[in-house]
């Protein structure tokens, strides 16, 4: 079949075009149905526990994952009729926002004065225009209420926070779109911060999408150029970018196909996603690169187009079968994460990858054929610079391999000792560098306002019983005592104060009434001035589960750990028999990182047996299948080893891109690996190891050097974007050598056994 | 005897001309009403996800609700918290509350108009008469509902006027001049609440047996059913003090 699809587009060159593109058009047609979100709440699975709770808080009380939009002037009071009209403003035009939930600002808050046997709950802010008595009492009113105070204003009373309820699956990129249109009329005159997961999981998208559409060009501008000078042809450049941007769009199509057939959040496209194109570019890059040099090679040989093509497609429709079929394989194993977004992401790569084989196979030998070639040019007259680079080079290696495996295996033991200090990062705003507008945002957020990260403490009990309320104190107590909390809120603060209120003011009543009928009171009497939906957010209908909300500031991951654990304890130790669940960012987070660490040792495993498995059937040898994993299986050692050496944290982005290794990895060893075999026939065994450096050692360099380009991914504001670039060069050059210096002087050692 | 001549005038026009919504809304006032009314008040209330609170009132009313004093039997917990409104012309409302608990009466601060009646779908603004000064009214179809033939009036709120509606559609029976159901639109126009009344008659009086009310944008619902109606009793004006709320009248 393979052969036979070989043969057919050799010899119908413009069918063969035809019929791939009118393929690849209908896959990519599927574009239009990606859609994008990047809620952290949905990158975990539904049956992990903080979902679990979490969804049920959503379900129960409302979606309690905040944006925030605080502003203001430094030193300048913000309680001023302007400013009073502008919160009004906002507050309309944000709360018509369709993705938005509920605004809760000055202008939606209710005020509860008592004195002298009167009790009076209004709106906080009456009406848009206040005269300065009202200001004036509107800003004591503010000082003595605590609720308010830490919620929605910092303690020098110059900015002002507009928290925002997003509604339930609301679309975060939207959202923020919408309400950034509402704000930037204003931020000429006044200071906007911005914040919240929602805020980040809408504005990051955008920003990883633009950065990396333009590094990305940078990068491939690169790769053209390096790869003009080495194969010394436009149209073998152009024929390579080609079987590159068809094999990435069949493969996004193919993810917004599925998404659109099955609707599964499964195939959503994340932030992690978008490194899905750069794993594609290398793979089919590498494709291409291998059947253009080859067939260069043989044209110099034969010097006839078809008989060249033919034996290239010979030589490498193993090989090139063998990595596409391994590293699909690998990525299909990422189906295996408990991380949804991670299923979409391998099964589109890994058909992406394998619709880069077919292409390789077919529209390559086609347009090869299709070309007129004229043997008297340097490119397939003479040998490129990286050809006569790697002659150098495979003599020097083959001449010491034992030196040079002994070299490698120190570096690979130094490098694993590292490991044990890898630090694991999946908080997003800890992965933007220092002065991006959003860190700073968030910072000034966290310092200044009731901050951008949440808790959330469950409480499943009679909400009317003192004893109950009591409890909930004492926790909150213990949350506020924790320096990075700012603030908590529970029904608990409503009824201490409604409390103090119908006790004619008086300080020593604000505490929980001492009896269940003095509660229900308190909520009837409230019931007689305030809406039904009023305490929605902290109680449920029946009073019977209760919502304890914290807020507090962004701190590493491996912060909340501890904090996290330190909580649970206190919770279990002071409150045995309270029901009660925690969730919210924290949570997640804290989940996430675990499963992010199990995610990325199960997915590695995993891949490196399916590799094993699969070169072994296909070389009909278990020492070549073991041969075929060493330098990949290295590269991941070194990598993680260096990550924890020098302090580069992992985060779920560099895990994922773990893959890259395996993907680029697998292939230089199999091609390594292929070409040895093809050869024990015909060449004497004193010049294999040399002929096959030079058969495929210089495809690889070309590949490896091709790649360089997105090194320009290193000068990113995004760090994410930065591991990539960073971790496709390490990628790159860390398994070529492992192919070229340890794989090939095992095999020159073992040759004889081999 | 202003309003007799008034209308002898309406019936007589009304035959030969198309009803206007202000002649429609006239009619209505003209009505005959009960002096008084004690009754029991079953409230429902229900939230997006099902989930239902009910309570039992018992509410004395007088002058057209000018004067209202109500006290709550059920649930247990709030047995005995009782509520006197008192309306003025001139002056602010006087609201008061007991509260059995702390054993301590509250004065309240008048209503806004839009603020909800006791945690219910219904505002003070939905259970306030709508005056002609300050609405136009206009008949926009005629229409059966539930068989009934019916006005369709629309009442916009003047722009002097503090709503929280920008309009209200109501099917009104077009021979006992009561109003079945009413649509009534937020300041986008669009559907907020959905009412429905259905009525008992009494001593010749239609009398409100049951108000449904269910909020769209929320989808939150508040039922009233009224039973053990009394009609123009023996009600004297000391009922409506502030001494009354502490006991629980006899039922």
């Amino acid at each position: 079949m393979k052969k036979l699809a070989i043969k057919f587009s050799i010899e119908k060159p413009k069918t063969t075009l035809l019929i791939t593109l009118v393929i690849t058009m209908i896959l990519s047609s599927g574009l239009q149905f990606i859609l994008m979100d990047d809620n952290i709440m949905n990158m975990l699975p539904k049956d992990t526990p903080s979902r679990k709770i979490w969804d049920n808080i959503v379900d129960e009380f409302q979606y309690s994952d905040f944006l925030f939009v605080a502003f203001g002037n430094k030193n300048k009071d913000v309680l001023t009729n302007e400013n009073i009209k502008l919160i009004w403003d906002l507050t309309e035009k944000i709360s018509n926002v369709p993705e938005v939930d509920e605004v809760i600002s000055l202008a939606t808050m209710k005020r509860i004065d008592g004195d002298e046997g009167f009790l009076e709950v209004n709106d906080l802010i009456p009406h848009r225009n206040l005269n300065q008595t009202q200001i004036n009492n509107l800003s004591k009113y503010i000082d003595d209420n605590s609720i308010i105070k830490s919620r929605l204003l910092n303690n020098n009373k110059d900015f002002i926070n507009i928290i925002i309820r997003p509604k339930k699956d609301a679309n975060f990129p939207n959202m923020v779109s919408n309400i950034e249109k509402i704000t930037m009329p204003y931020e000429k005159n006044i200071e906007f911060h911005y914040g919240g997961q929602p805020y980040i999981a809408g504005k990051v998208p955008g920003l990883i999408k633009i950065e990396t559409m333009q590094l990305m060009s940078m990068g491939l501008i690169i790769m053209s150029i390096i790869l003009l000078i080495n194969l010394r042809s436009i149209s073998s450049v152009l024929m390579i970018l080609m079987l590159i941007f068809m094999s990435m769009l069949s493969m996004m199509g193919l993810l917004g196909w599925i998404f659109f057939l099955t609707g599964s959040p499964y195939f959503f496209f994340t932030f992690l996603n978008s490194s899905m194109p750069i794993v594609l570019l290398t793979i089919a890059n590498s494709d291409g690169v291998h059947v253009l040099s080859r067939f260069f090679r043989e044209s110099r040989k034969h010097k006839n187009v078809k008989k060249a093509i033919t034996l290239t497609m010979e030589q490498l429709s193993l090989p090139i079968f063998l990595t596409s079929i391994t590293t699909s394989a690998a990525f299909v194993t990422m189906t295996t994460s408990p991380i949804p977004a991670m299923t979409g992401y391998g099964i589109s790569i890994a058909f992406g990858i394998l619709w880069a084989w077919v292409l390789s196979c077919t529209l390559l030998p086609a347009l090869i054929n299709l070309k007129k070639w004229d043997f008297s040019k340097k490119a397939l007259s003479q040998p490129s610079i990286l050809e006569n680079i790697i002659n150098i080079f495979g003599k020097t290696i083959l001449n010491h391999p034992k030196k040079i495996l002994g070299s490698g295996i120190i570096i690979v033991t130094i490098s694993a000792l590292g490991i044990q200090y890898v630090n694991v990062e999946v908080n997003l705003i800890n992965l933007f560098k220092s002065g991006n507008s959003i860190k700073e945002s968030t910072y000034f957020l966290d310092e200044e306002m009731a901050g951008s990260m949440n808790l959330m403490i469950k409480v499943n009990e009679d909400l009317k019983d003192p004893n109950i309320l009591n409890q909930m104190d004492e926790i909150q107590n213990f949350l506020q005592n924790i320096p990075i909390v700012n603030t908590t809120l529970s029904i608990t603060d409503i009824i201490k104060e409604m409390h103090m209120k119908v006790m004619d003011n008086d300080e020593v009543f604000h505490t929980i009434p001492n009896n269940r009928q003095k509660i229900t009171n308190l909520f009837t009497m409230y019931s007689l001035s305030g809406e039904p939906d009023d305490f929605e957010s902290l109680v449920n209908y029946d009073y019977d589960t209760g919502l304890i909300t914290t807020m507090m500031h962004t701190v590493s991951t491996n912060d909340i750990v501890i904090l996290a654990n330190k909580i649970q304890n206190f919770l279990n130790i002071t409150t045995p028999n309270l029901n009660i669940e925690v969730s919210g960012l924290m949570m997640f987070l804290k989940d996430f990182v675990s499963m992010v660490v199990k995610s990325s040792i199960t997915s590695i495993l995993f891949s490196i047996i399916i590799i094993l498995f699969i070169a072994w059937t296909f070389f009909r040898s278990f020492k070549f299948g073991m041969l075929s994993i060493i330098p990949l299986t290295c590269s991941i050692i070194v990598n993680f080893g260096l990550m924890g050496w020098f302090g580069i944290d992992l985060s779920h982005f560099t895990a994922l891109l773990t893959s890259i290794i395996i993907g680029v990895g697998v292939d230089f060893s199999i091609h390594y690996i292929s070409d040895f075999k093809h050869c024990i026939n015909d060449i004497d065994i004193t010049n294999k190891s040399m002929e096959v450096m030079k058969n495929v050692g210089y495809p690889i360099l070309l590949d490896v050097f091709s790649n360089m380009g997105f090194a320009a991914l290193i000068f990113s504001s995004l760090i994410p974007l930065i591991q990539m670039g960073g971790l496709m060069v390490f990628a790159m050059i860390s398994t070529s050598i492992g192919t070229l210096t340890i794989l090939a002087s095992i095999m020159e050692i073992n040759k004889q056994k081999l | 005897m202003k309003y007799i001549h008034k209308s002898i005038f309406i019936l007589f026009f009304s035959g030969l001309f198309a009803l206007t919504g202000n002649e429609l809304v006239m009619q209505m006032e003209l009505k005959p009403n009960p002096n008084n009314a004690k009754a029991n008040m079953n409230m429902t209330l229900k939230n997006k996800k099902g989930k239902i609170r009910t309570s039992t009132i018992h509410s004395i009313i007088k002058n057209n609700g000018e004067k209202q004093i109500i006290w709550f039997l059920s649930p247990a917990d709030d047995k005995g918290i009782a509520f006197l409104k008192i309306e003025h012309e001139e002056k602010n409302d006087e609201m008061q509350i007991w509260l059995p608990a702390f054993k301590k009466t509250k004065r309240i601060s008048s209503k806004k108009r839009s603020d909800s009646f006791m945690g219910s779908d219904m505002s003070y603004e939905d259970m306030s008469t709508r005056k002609k000064e300050h609405y136009n009214f206009n008949i926009i179809k005629s229409e059966k509902y539930n068989d009934i033939k019916c006005h369709v009036l629309e009442s916009i709120p003047k722009k002097h006027i503090r709503s929280e509606y920008s309009k209200h559609h109501t099917w009104i029976d077009a021979s006992l001049l009561i109003p079945l159901k009413e649509n009534s639109y937020d300041k986008n126009d669009i559907i907020l609440k959905e009412k429905t009344f259905s009525y008992i008659e009494i001593n010749s009086f239609q009398i409100l047996k049951e108000i449904h009310v269910k909020n769209i944008q929320k989808n939150h619902s508040t039922k009233l059913i009224f039973e053990k109606i009394k009609l123009n009793t023996d009600i004297d004006d000391n009922i409506f003090h502030e001494r009354h709320l502490k006991y629980l009248p006899k039922l």
